[in-house]
């Protein structure tokens, strides 16, 4: 065997199989995006419009409408997925390292928001949301999902993995719980950071049901928000409805792009001791 | 400290292969309660306003009929008798479970040959890769169903497939047997970019150094996968059975929009069956459906204390 050749050639052909099974989806709605309101929905299957036609995309983005919703809900994505990172890591070192009163009792209590459907709290949250005053705020976007249970657990599972014995000796040198969480364990955080950043940043991005229900101010719209108006009122649009999504979705390739660097080789994650 | 000196510290002279690793032992130190719950109390108190007290409200509004014609009436448990003793509830809990059993483990076990893959690569490919897997995730639950929908069309993308294997046409959505696992499908497409970051992010985080060593003892790959890769990503493996499970037991908006429960009842997962019931709006919906979300909180919430003990039984995960 002549593996020198033959092993670039083997990943080349499995790189090119896996990107079309997991792009061809997204390369659909795309160009989805190009096609007549009727011709979407067209039975049997076509791929590429007959004709193709700028009119859905060029009409969303001369849509201001649309513009402010990405930017509105773009803004507050960052800020959420920055919340929620600093209120989650924290909690999560405690658990990983620190012996308390009252701990298990906390533990239970901090992981049992995971298994709660969402459909159990609706009601009673909005009537929270609507008591607090806080409809059609940015705040009631942002404020109610930040700390959460899966993503503190994930952390904490990373944390658990960071050599005791580096953390041992800054104590000895006097280092306190808050100079250890700030200066060992957050810069060496970004992998995790990463992987549930992003995960945080695509809830809000992709949240609807929220959105709907606390949110009337046309100011305030968010952006799965705005793109549902095409099913509902205006009818079925669907050349719309995928010209939308797939604009939509440009911020956060970029985001993508820029990220994926900081899951690299010899970020410590996943519990190695 | 810098991050090689915590690199140092691993247990290096350890036989890789054996999984056995020593115990962490939590740094001894007096109790830290003050600083602990100062790290603690803006989740706790986060999850206390709107997350904890919703629902300790909702289990009190579950013991009241509620209508929107009248004052709500005191019934106890009744609700909570109604549902458990409605053959639905339980058929879509079954259904959740087995929705569950079709996409969690497929997902893991794809995702971790592709990131083994992926790790194998070189930068720049690989670089290529973490971005395409991710990309299915940004499509919306709504954009990603209306796909599959046209892909399981008679004369759609998944029967042409079948046909250059001279098999089918199936009838995907249309037959209770087949439609529950073609709605996995875009199930295990939109989730899966996520799982292979996360596992991708812990395979390179096992020391370098453990399979070379293995293999100079004659390991094979497989063996390398089982008594090297899975033990070691023990606490993320962990992480995506729990996550994984109570994420599609409550999947929803695929099945309301590609098949609404149908046919003949066959993904009438536990949130939609809760959903139609709400829709339903006979005078009880709104309290029947509260109380039969708070009953699918409780079997979530068995099932994943089941899944902790199972991972957590041999000591692996530990704080």
């Amino acid at each position: 065997m002549t593996p020198r050749v033959l092993r670039p050639t083997a990943n080349a052909l499995l790189i090119v199989l896996i990107s079309v099974t997991i792009m061809f989806p997204l390369a659909w709605m795309a160009i989805a995006g190009f096609k007549g309101r009727t011709e979407v929905l067209r039975s049997p299957f076509q791929f590429f419009p007959d004709m193709w036609s700028f009119d859905n995309y060029s009409r969303i983005l001369q849509d201001p409408e649309f513009m402010r919703a990405m930017g509105i809900t773009f803004v507050g994505a960052l800020i959420f997925t920055a919340l929620s990172l600093a209120v989650n890591s924290l909690a999560a070192y405690a658990f990983a390292r620190l012996e308390f009163r009252g701990k298990r009792f906390w533990w239970v209590y901090c992981i049992t928001p995971m298994f709660i459907p969402m459909m159990a709290i609706m009601l009673t949250s909005f009537m929270v949301v609507t008591k607090l005053n806080m409809l059609n705020t940015l705040a009631v976007l942002i404020i109610p999902g930040v700390a959460s249970g899966a993503q503190m657990f994930f952390i904490r599972q990373f944390y658990l993995g960071f050599p005791v014995a580096v953390e041992e000796a800054a104590m000895i040198d006097g280092a306190s719980r808050w100079q250890i969480f700030l200066r060992l364990f957050l810069p060496q955080s970004a992998a995790p950071f990463v992987v549930m950043g992003i995960a945080s940043y695509l809830a809000y991005w992709n949240a609807y049901v929220w959105p709907v229900l606390t949110i009337t101010d046309p100011n305030l719209t968010q952006i799965m928000q705005f793109l549902g108006t095409f099913r509902s009122t205006r009818g079925n649009d669907w050349g719309m409805l995928m010209a939308g999504s797939t604009l939509a979705s440009v911020p956060t390739i970029f985001l993508l792009l820029i990220f994926q660097r900081f899951i690299v080789n010899g970020v410590r994650i996943s519990g190695i001791k | 400290m810098t991050p090689t000196v915590a690199q140092k510290v691993p247990v290096r002279s350890q036989p890789p292969g054996k999984a056995k690793r020593r115990r962490t032992v939590v740094a001894p130190h007096r109790r830290d309660n003050r600083t602990a719950y100062l790290m603690i109390a803006p989740m706790v108190i986060l999850l206390g306003i709107f997350v904890i007290w919703p629902l300790i409200y909702s289990v009190y509004l579950s013991t009241f009929e509620i209508s929107f014609y009248q004052e709500p009436v005191f019934v106890g448990l009744d609700f909570y008798r109604y549902v458990l003793e409605s053959p639905e509830f339980w058929h879509s809990i079954v259904i959740g479970l087995y929705y569950a059993l079709l996409t969690v483990p497929t997902t893991i076990v794809m995702a971790l040959l592709l990131a083994s893959f992926i790790k194998s690569l070189s930068r720049r490919a690989a670089a290529f890769m973490k971005t395409t897997v991710y990309l299915p995730a940004v499509v919306s639950t709504v954009v990603a169903s209306v796909l599959f929908v046209f892909i399981y069309q008679d004369e759609g993308v998944g029967n042409w497939l079948l046909g250059m294997l001279s098999v089918g046409p199936v009838n995907w959505l249309n037959d209770p047997h087949v439609a529950l696992p073609a709605i996995a499908v875009p199930g295990i497409w939109l989730g899966f970019g996520v799982t292979t970051l996360i596992l991708l992010a812990g395979l390179l985080d096992i020391p370098e150094n453990y399979y070379e060593q293995a293999q100079l003892d004659g390991a094979g790959p497989f063996q390398r996968m089982f008594y090297i890769t899975i033990p070691l990503l023990k606490n993320v493996l962990l992480y995506l059975f729990v996550t994984g499970f109570t994420l599609a037991i409550q999947m929803f908006d695929l099945p309301l929009i590609m098949t609404g429960g149908g046919p003949v009842e066959a993904t009438n997962t536990p949130n939609l069956y809760i959903f139609n019931s709400f829709r339903d709006l006979t005078p009880y919906a709104t309290s029947f459906s509260l109380t039969a979300s708070l009953l699918l909180f409780v079997v979530i919430g068995a099932i994943s204390v089941v899944v902790f003990r199972l991972i957590r039984s041999d000591k692996a995960v530990d704080g």
